[in-house]
């Protein structure tokens, strides 16, 4: 009698996004990139970011991102990314970008403290048009070493052997796929992502198998 | 050179970390204890082609109390408070269910493909199988005390043969027509969105992932999913002078899930067949459980032909049980009192 049926259904969509969409055909003039988002990712989530574009002859941005977690206590739960897009592909209107970042997160709840070095990778093609864009995005998420705290209370009345410290191989891993597609105007960028995520073995899910993202992106020199 | 910096960052923190000794995710003790498979040294039986970790107290020819956990999935350790009925003279006897607690682990392709014979090949025939395992004479009495999915499976299990139990002690079973389950399951576990409740529950879903055979990362994932519920009034519990029987605790996350899977697929109805166990019935229902409302209550128990309804004032879903202060003080009386009536 585990599963979050109702939770599922109330949700509707939802999960994981991976930080900033960019109107590429837009950013040409910009150098700079402040975004903010409202999200399901792993959990209802806010977000906000910072892009810094490289002169380089592909478009390529830098990106810092900082993803909180809703809920009760401030600062239990939350991701941070580091990492870059480069687009490879430079059509006047086709594109193709790959993302990658890296990532350190964290969980608390009332048993364990987990932190997190996980990495991401995803690739986007889509349409861009300098008012709209629609693109397609098949992303990776790894956790590849996670440091496990065990509260007291884990040991009191569970299991008072289990071993805190750094876990390898790798603890977890998702693939998400999705859509994205955004409307852009003067300075600005609105942006929508949504998919599906299934957990590396391709036979299971997270509890919440959905993703959703609402972001906004402001452009300056 | 903003790349280089990155470049840098990245090699000091995996320097930092791959300095210090590491667990192996994958082994069967790290974050869980284990199974009797893993540790033969815990106590278990064999029942229904499987070695299940189980245990009995008390004087062993009087009259046999089995004990049901929770779930599908959870473990007995949260009944052990009712080791002190053995001191009355009774035979307590738990068992942790196939696939849950400290019992032996199949794959999921195991339980599901019994098909529409799931239940009853499960959890009808271990249970039948454990009582023919601690029954040293054909007059023993057999009491079932349950609680949650333990009550289903109970009430269950008394439809199909009345004649072989003596006593049913059902405590907030869901529901036992498959609707009615799905609808306690949706009621209990209704968290806010915006809650810390939620987020803990799904948070975590991307540092850790486990296979359908990875046993020990998905029974841990479940263990964190279920650690609290504040909508059924569980908080944690307090095992008290009991807990030196059992400081370990697992849960069965393939099982809850393949029989969730099936009772899905087959919607049974798990009081078929009580209207013919003619026995004294009693149902306990908890006041801070919001999921379960006297109106609840009084529906499920509807089907129950000879029964007596208890509300436990001050506790949740477990509290009955897993609170020493409630047991000593309430619950246990009751259950006496239930069993002197039906010697």
């Amino acid at each position: 009698m585990k599963p979050l049926i109702i939770t599922i259904i109330a949700l509707g969509l939802l999960q994981t996004v991976k930080g900033q969409t960019i109107n590429w055909k837009t950013i040409d003039s910009s150098k700079h990139i402040v975004t903010a988002g409202f999200e399901w990712d792993y959990s209802l989530s806010f977000s906000a970011g910072y892009g810094y574009k490289l002169n380089t002859k592909l478009p390529i941005v830098l990106s810092l991102n900082f993803t909180k977690a809703s809920g009760e206590n401030l600062l239990d739960d939350f991701k941070t990314k580091i990492g870059g897009q480069i687009v490879l592909l430079n059509q006047p209107t086709l594109k193709g970008v790959i993302t990658l970042n890296g990532i350190y997160r964290r969980f608390e709840n009332d048993l364990v403290r987990l932190q997190n070095i996980g990495s991401e990778l995803k690739g986007t093609f889509g349409y861009y048009k300098p008012k709209w864009l629609v693109a397609c995005e098949v992303g990776f998420d790894k956790a590849i070493l996670t440091h496990f705290k065990h509260s007291d209370t884990y040991k009191k009345d569970i299991y008072q052997n289990v071993k805190d410290g750094w876990y390898e191989p790798a603890t977890g891993g998702n693939f998400s796929y999705g859509l994205q597609t955004g409307y852009s105007f003067k300075k600005s960028d609105i942006t929508l992502n949504f998919g599906k995520v299934i957990t590396q073995d391709f036979k299971t899910t997270p509890l919440i198998p959905f993703y959703l993202r609402l972001g906004y992106n402001y452009k300056f020199r | 050179m903003a790349l280089k910096s990155f470049t840098a960052l990245g090699l000091i923190l995996t320097l930092l970390v791959s300095c210090e000794k590491k667990n192996e995710i994958n082994d069967p003790d790290s974050l869980v204890p284990k199974t009797v498979v893993e540790d033969p040294g815990l106590p278990s039986i064999e029942a229904n082609g499987a070695k299940l970790h189980a245990q009995a107290f008390g004087p062993q020819d009087s009259t046999l109390v089995i004990c049901i956990h929770g779930g599908p999935g959870d473990n007995y350790q949260y009944l052990l408070n009712t080791i002190s009925l053995a001191n009355e003279g009774y035979r307590m006897v738990y068992y942790d269910q196939v696939g849950a607690g400290l019992s032996e682990r199949k794959p999921k392709s195991y339980y599901t493909s019994f098909g529409a014979n799931g239940i009853n090949n499960i959890f009808y025939d271990e249970l039948k199988a454990v009582i023919g395992h601690y029954k040293t004479h054909p007059d023993q009495k057999v009491i079932l005390l349950t609680q949650s999915w333990g009550s289903i499976l109970a009430t269950g299990y008394a439809g199909k043969y009345p004649a072989e139990i003596d006593g049913l002690i059902l405590a907030e079973p869901g529901g036992f027509k498959w609707d009615d389950v799905i609808t306690y399951v949706k009621a209990s576990r209704s968290f806010n969105l915006w809650s810390e409740l939620l987020n803990d529950a799904t948070f975590f879903d991307q540092f850790i992932t486990g296979k359908e055979t990875e046993h020990a990362i998905l029974d841990y994932k479940a263990l964190l999913l279920s650690s609290r519920n504040d909508i059924v009034g569980d908080f944690g519990s307090i095992i008290g002078t009991n807990k030196q029987y059992y400081p370990n605790v697992r849960d069965g996350a393939v099982i809850s899930a393949a029989a969730y899977e099936i009772a899905d697929k087959y919607k049974p109805d798990f009081s078929e067949g009580i209207e013919n166990f003619n026995k004294k019935i009693l149902f306990l229902y908890s006041e801070k459980n919001k999921a379960y409302p006297d109106s609840w209550a009084q529906k499920i128990a509807s089907p129950l032909p000879n029964k007596q309804i208890v509300k436990i004032n001050g506790v949740g879903h477990s509290g009955m049980f897993d609170q020493l202060n409630t047991w000593n003080n309430i619950t246990q009386p009751l259950l006496i009192n239930y069993l002197n009536s039906i010697r």
